[in-house]
């Protein structure tokens, strides 16, 4: 597992990533993400990240070495669409049971691979190894290599197993795997100055196909699209594209940023969501292009299908804008839709009342800032609970969310639209943006939530409607904490303490009354001394309340 | 012959052989008077066309394909709801072995009913014989406690009198004077199975309220609190009427309904053969006139029963087929007012549960375009279904449906924005339907096995929701009244609308990118 580790650590040591770099070499090793809390509802392990970043290449049998857990519960749930091969939608799974825990699975696995190959034959067999493998001591790298020798095809070990860490580590797992096995292992029929490859885009419900045409138009070619509705040998030679975009925020930096450092591809960070995104998208693509050798004239060109694109979605919004005008939108998502999405909200003429940043970066938390001001609120970890309140309180008109969020929405009687994988439009490009404003606009203006939130019709006049039932409900639990505050008040208090101010350096709540009981009586030398509010700064608000709520008490010790 | 003794196959596949296509060839080419390809192309398409609707709108003598039936249908629905009480048609034996195989084609059960079998000789002279040696036979035959008689075309138009032949055949001993003998004139040259319904109904509350015909005192009426139903002409009686009962016991509220054939469609395969299974007991039937309140289901079913009941001194109160949320609020609210009891929480969890189910699902159903086409009071409540799932009922149509249905589903369409579209065309056909499906497209046709030509010649996907339903079995097992037939219809529009999702991204590696797991 060693070289697991290193692969591990070395993914924490991201230089690419800002955040990483501001940390110290102690909280580096930690890992970049939040630790996960035992005890709360959690997103999806490394080797689920691994899965979905790598499942869109369509031509490669996907086999998962573990239990039937593993593949059973990940098995084509994305809708990762192709144009053409669908092996990839194909479950293949070792299956373990009882005797491979016993005697170990590596034969299990090794025939496996040759049943693939020998029924399928693909260009490429990834094979990801899981928990209960890798805890049994499988190696899943020396069985691939054997597999890869013995039939003269690729076979991928994709390193990622669950226990490792959460999803957004899987993702970089993934790439890595990319990185050593795959990438640069084949060469193009030819090369143009005007190749390109998109990293972290992964073709939900086509999207990718609702960019291409604007692409290809401006005679830019997808050298390779990584993952979505790739195909092996696409991604084997990405090596020798001129220019990346890396799309879906952090979850691939390491693939764009070691593919710079290794072959000299310039990359940038960039969103097709959103009309004002896509634009600058473009432009950037052709910067780039133009910058490693493509004719100028490239830029005039992108210029003129942006007017022309803009003008037409603006046209085709313009009547929606005013129908949704003012209209206030909660927004749960994660990375890059947490800002992405909310540029093309405003563009609508809607509010932003809320959002999400759970899998975000600071960089994503900025550009969140950015767009709607220092009073954005940002939200971390919103428990369903929390996300319940807020749909009352912030008196939101719609929620858009991923498909595990939905029912929060739903039993608060709140409209909601899927906007994460499991969605059934897409929503990139300026077409895009158009079909995502005619969902909302169909979705607020659907009759069913009136029928939602109206309560039986044989209830009295002034009985518990749908949000004073929702805030009944918090209050009985409210109540039910005091309770048990009073019954034991230490261990309130320290549960109290605990609960974090600033999510971005995990400083808790004790960390900075402790602070400021000892004489940091302003938000910078709270910040100062606790690193408080020194990441996206979203907390300050929180530090300055703290400051004032303990004033009293200080003057009253004075 | 391709047939072989060892390997028979059946129709689906023998007749696509080539020495039976060749002689199908031959006989359209020798017998058929065959027309040009491309001419029955082009005519084909004209039937597409606006102005060929506008054409098919005009007509005023012929309809095609109409989506209703006789009223001694109607009539024998009806009697099969009394307890042993056995249908007997006056008229044409033809017409009956209809209704019976109409209803077991629906069911898959049989449904008892007898004729007085008229003939040529009957036309001539009158039908009294008939009714004498008829009564006598199915009385001795099959011992039924009551004979509900109603009539066929036949019988109507040589204006045989029910009344005076009952009495008459009573006289000659043919059932003793105190059998009970309802009777409905049901001619079908009059309104539809609904009407039959209405008329059978009307015929035997009557009969046992105001005085068996004049043969004993009329009943006098002491006010209880009982609660009468009439489900009206159904083809989810047996599911519905269940259900129905299932709510009234959880209310608490005291009922009896009028014509229960809750069990008379799907008896137990158990060994006996139950010829009558009728739930409503004759004396429940007399009895009924006491109550306080009489709620009809279907009001266009019950177009003279109610007025009848409410001349008698009861409140009555018609409902649309009430389906869905709204639907099912208002029948819910309207038993506990004349019942007088509270509505119980587990009333309000199924609602809940079935708002949920709507809210859950409501993206795939919310601005959908459905044709309706069915009974009045069906079409009502399903478009008001669908208002409520923000979706566009366009084409409602009723071919029995009257001008003050038409009025009443305006105003529905005029109560929400998802109607502004929306029309509703009374005494129209299916082919009236076919011209709509073609000028205006919809995403969903809704009706019954009829509709599955439509949408074989439109491509409009077919939701079987109606009578009679031949070609998918049970359904009739399943409410679709209260909160819990709400969701069993939400699930069927459902199920229709992902199935049509499959099978319209199925085809590998061109539009199967959409044909995912998750809907």
């Amino acid at each position: 597992m060693s070289s697991l580790n290193q692969t591990i650590q070395d993914v924490f040591n991201e230089p690419g990533c800002g955040k990483n770099q501001g940390k110290s070499e102690k909280e580096r090793k930690k890992g970049c993400t939040k630790q996960l809390q035992p005890g709360g509802a959690a997103g999806g392990c490394a080797f689920d990240g691994a899965k979905i970043a790598l499942q869109p290449i369509t031509d490669v049998a996907h086999l998962v070495h573990g239990p039937i857990a593993c593949e059973g519960n990940s098995w084509d749930n994305r809708g990762a669409a192709s144009s053409g091969p669908q092996l990839y939608r194909t479950g293949f799974t070792t299956d373990i049971n009882e005797t491979d825990i016993v005697f170990g699975g590596e034969k299990h696995l090794f025939k496996a691979i040759r049943e693939i190959i020998a029924k399928y034959d693909p260009p490429a067999v990834f094979v990801y190894q899981t928990c209960v493998p890798a805890m049994i001591g499988d190696d899943i790298n020396a069985v691939c290599k054997a597999a890869a020798e013995k039939f003269g095809k690729p076979v991928v070990p994709i390193n990622s197993p669950g226990f490792v860490g959460p999803k957004n580590l899987g993702n970089k797992l993934a790439g890595e795997a990319l990185l050593e096995h795959v990438i640069g292992t084949r060469e193009p029929e030819f090369t143009t100055p005007y190749d390109i490859n998109i990293i972290g885009e992964y073709n939900l419900a086509g999207e990718l196909w609702q960019i291409k045409p604007l692409l290809d138009e401006l005679g830019i070619r997808i050298l390779s699209c990584i993952s979505g509705d790739a195909r092996y040998e696409e991604v084997a030679w990405s090596h020798r594209a001129r220019a990346a975009m890396m799309v879906c925020s952090k979850a691939m930096i390491n693939v764009a940023r070691k593919m710079e450092e290794r072959y000299g591809i310039p990359f940038f960070e960039g969103s097709f969501y959103g009309i004002g995104d896509m634009s600058d998208s473009l432009r950037e693509i052709a910067r780039l292009l133009i910058e490693r050798g493509a004719d100028p004239e490239l830029m005039e060109r992108t210029e003129a299908v942006i007017t022309r694109e803009e003008a037409r979605a603006w046209e085709r919004i313009a009547p929606y804008a005013q129908r949704l005008a003012g209209k206030k939108v909660l927004l749960i998502t994660g990375g890059v839709k947490s800002w992405s999405v909310v540029a093309a909200l405003q563009e609508a003429g809607m509010e932003i009342v809320g959002t999400s940043v759970k899998k975000s970066t600071r960089e994503d938390k900025e550009k969140i800032k950015e767009l709607m001001g220092q009073d954005a609120h940002m939200f971390d970890d919103l428990t369903p609970r929390e996300m319940y309140r807020m749909l009352k309180t912030a008196e939101a008109d719609i929620m858009l969310s991923g498909g595990r969020s939905q029912f929060i929405a739903l039993k608060a009687g709140m409209p909601w639209l899927d906007i994460n994988q499991e969605r059934h439009y897409a929503y990139a490009g300026y077409h895009g943006m158009v079909e995502l404003v005619r969902e909302i606009d169909r979705t607020i203006s659907n009759r069913v939530w009136e029928q939602v939130r109206k309560p039986p019709p044989w209830e009295e006049e002034g009985a518990a409607n749908w949000q004073s039932r929702a805030m009944a409900s918090l209050e009985a639990e409210a109540e039910e904490l005091a309770a048990a505050r009073l019954a034991d008040p230490a261990l309130a208090e320290a549960n109290r303490r605990a609960q974090a101010v600033c999510m971005c350096k995990g400083v808790s709540t004790g960390a900075v009354e402790d602070a400021v009981i000892g004489g940091a009586d302003t938000r910078g030398a709270v910040s100062a001394q606790t690193g408080a509010s020194t990441g996206c700064g979203a907390c300050g608000v929180l530090v300055d309340q703290i400051i004032e709520d303990l004033s009293p008490l200080l003057q009253a010790a004075e | 012959m391709p047939q072989d003794a060892n390997n028979v196959i059946d129709h689906f596949e023998l007749f696509r052989g080539p020495e039976y296509q060749e002689m199908l060839a031959r006989k359209r080419e020798q017998f058929e008077n065959p027309v040009d390809p491309t001419e029955l192309a082009r005519v084909r398409e004209w039937t597409k066309t606006e102005e060929y609707k506008e054409l098919n709108f005009a007509r005023d003598s012929l309809t095609v394909n109409p989506a209703k039936a006789c009223q001694p249908l109607g009539a024998v629905f009806v009697a099969v709801g009394f307890e042993s009480t056995i249908p007997f048609v006056h008229g044409s034996q033809g017409c009956v072995a209809y209704y019976r195989s109409h209803f077991s084609r629906h069911f898959k059960e049989p449904t008892s009913c007898v004729s007085s079998s008229m003939t040529e000789d009957a036309a001539v002279f009158g039908g009294l014989n008939n009714m004498v040696d008829g009564l006598a036979n199915t009385l001795s035959m099959y011992k039924p406690k009551m004979i509900a008689v109603s009539t066929t075309c036949m019988a109507e138009v040589i204006g045989d009198d029910l009344n005076a032949f009952i009495k008459t055949a009573k006289e000659k001993g043919s059932v003793p004077d105190d059998f009970d003998v309802p009777f409905a004139h049901t001619p079908a040259f009059v309104g539809s199975h609904i009407t039959g319904y209405d008329n059978a109904m009307k015929g035997i509350l009557e009969h046992f309220w105001d005085g068996k015909a004049k043969t004993v005192d009329a009943l006098v009426r002491v006010p209880n609190g009982k609660i009468n139903f009439l489900g009206g002409f159904d083809g989810y009686t047996v599911g519905n009427l269940r259900e129905v009962k299932r709510i009234f016991e959880l209310m608490k509220v005291e009922y009896t309904i009028l014509g229960d054939t809750s069990d008379v469609w799907d008896t137990p395969t158990d060994g006996q053969f139950r010829m009558y299974d009728g739930g409503t007991t004759l004396e429940d039937a007399a009895n009924a006139v006491h109550a306080a309140a009489t709620i009809s289901m279907q009001e266009y079913c019950t177009e003279k029963t109610l007025p009848m009941i409410a001349a008698h001194g009861q409140e009555t109160v018609a409902l649309n087929h009430p389906i869905g949320v709204e639907g099912t609020d208002r029948f819910i609210m309207e038993v506990a007012r004349l019942a007088g009891v509270e509505i119980p929480e587990a009333l309000a969890m199924e609602r809940g549960r079935l708002v949920d189910a709507i809210a859950d699902s409501n993206s795939h159903i919310h601005g959908k375009k459905f044709a309706i086409y069915g009974d009045p009071d069906l079409c009502f409540g399903l478009a008001s279904f669908l208002l409520e799932l923000g979706a566009e009922p366009v084409h409602v149509l009723a071919t029995n449906g009257s001008k003050g249905w038409a009025k009443k589903m305006q105003a529905l369409f005029d109560s929400s924005p998802f109607g502004a579209n929306c029309k509703a065309y009374p005494g129209k056909d299916l082919w009236h339907m076919r011209s709509l499906l073609f000028t205006s497209p919809v995403d969903f046709l809704i009706g019954n096995t009829y509709g599955k030509y439509l949408e074989r010649d439109t491509g409009t996907p077919l939701i079987r929701i109606g009578f009679p339903i031949f070609d998918r079995h049970h359904k009739h097992r399943y409410p679709v009244w209260g909160y819990q037939g709400g969701l069993n219809v939400l699930v069927t529009i459902l199920d229709r609308i992902f199935e049509h999702m499959d099978a319209t991204t199925n085809v590998p590696a061109k539009t199967d990118y959409s044909y995912d797991i998750i809907r």
